[in-house]
């Protein structure tokens, strides 16, 4: 019985596959990227900044709604390096430093990123492992 | 079946009546425990020494808040209160343990039975000002919070051998410093009534529960 529904079943996704196999290459990628970057934002950055991305009063700035965003270059350097200083998000004044996350490796910063984006960016752009290398160059 | 409601007989919602009673009254009775061990005490009573056990309590204490000025037991008189031990450039679990602390300051706003009162574990960067700073930055005014600094080894000492919570240096720790991530409940005769997980939302969820119930016990 079951064999019977399930061939054709199989048949029909693999040929709708095939038909958005040419976005879904980069798409796919790009859903790997955000899985795994969901976990490492949970593990290296949502202490402070929060699950859901609004920080925590004057302490840690938000990432969602934030205008920081602008600056995508600026933001993973600030991940692999840290930040020290006073930092101007929203209008708003914040200064506590951000440890460097030196064990973080380049394409663990770009599935990073490329969640954020997805998630409170907006944006439905993969920041992939090449541009982090050369942005971290 | 003209003496049923909802199709039980009598008996049957006696029987259900005596056992939501029983339940009501056994949940009143519930009172939070006293942790931590009994001390033996001596003392002299009409001329005879005595041998006496006593809950183990928090003593008192002499640290400084954020706003310069002296905190000690008298300034928690008649108030519960909830003790952590954290600093501020800990880039581990203290923004985890800050973030739920709010989430309890903001419940229990303005209630003049309630304070908190976070000890600061790295008192040689963490002034009065690094202190009052931090403060501001969480958006935390008037004197119901108290982060306190002082002197290291009596705030080690009193969160090990009071609070019961670990706290110790380490210069392999991110931030130089371990510690563990309790919320101490502490009643207004100072004994410890619950030791919470002040990292997660479920742990902090029956903190404040938990304070609820001792807020009813003084009722």
């Amino acid at each position: 019985m079951i064999k019977k529904i399930v061939a054709p079943v199989a048949f029909v996704i693999a040929s709708l596959l095939s038909l958005t196999s040419c976005q879904s290459q980069e798409e796919i990628k790009r859903q790997k990227y955000i899985t795994e970057g969901i976990l490492k934002y949970q593990n290296n950055c949502a202490n402070c900044h929060q699950r859901d991305g609004k920080g925590l009063a004057a302490l840690y700035p938000p990432i969602a709604g934030s205008d920081y965003l602008a600056h995508k270059d600026s933001i993973i350097h600030i991940i692999r390096h840290g930040q020290q200083g006073p930092i101007l998000v929203n209008g708003k004044r914040y200064n506590r430093p951000m440890p460097a996350q030196m064990h973080l490796s380049n394409l663990e910063i770009a599935e990073i990123v490329t969640y954020i984006y997805a998630e409170w960016g907006n944006s439905n752009d993969i920041v992939d492992v090449k541009y982090v290398d050369k942005v971290l160059k | 079946m003209r003496n049923s409601f909802w199709g039980l007989s009598n008996a049957q919602l006696i029987l259900a009546f005596v056992l939501m009673v029983g339940s009501a009254s056994c949940q009143s009775n519930d009172r939070l425990p006293i942790l931590g061990q009994k001390e033996a005490i001596t003392k002299t009573v009409n001329g005879k020494t005595i041998t006496d056990s006593v809950d183990h309590a928090i003593p008192d204490f002499r640290f400084v808040s954020q706003y310069g000025d002296t905190v000690s037991a008298q300034t928690l008189k008649g108030k519960i209160y909830v003790a952590d031990f954290f600093f501020t450039t800990c880039p581990t679990i203290c923004p985890k343990m800050k973030t739920q602390l709010k989430r309890v300051y903001e419940r229990f706003k303005g209630n003049p039975k309630v304070m908190l009162l976070s000890h600061t574990i790295d008192p040689t960067r963490d002034s009065v000002a690094v202190l009052r700073e931090f403060a501001q930055n969480l958006e935390v005014e008037g004197r119901q919070w108290l982060f306190v600094t002082g002197d290291k080894e009596k705030i080690y000492d009193i969160g090990q051998n009071s609070y019961m919570v670990s706290a110790a240096e380490d210069a392999s720790a991110p931030g130089g410093v371990v510690h563990s991530g309790a919320f101490i409940l502490v009643d207004a005769q100072k004994h410890i009534r619950g030791i919470y997980d002040g990292t997660t939302v479920d742990g902090v969820d029956k903190l404040m529960a938990d304070m609820d119930r001792l807020l009813a016990e003084s009722k």
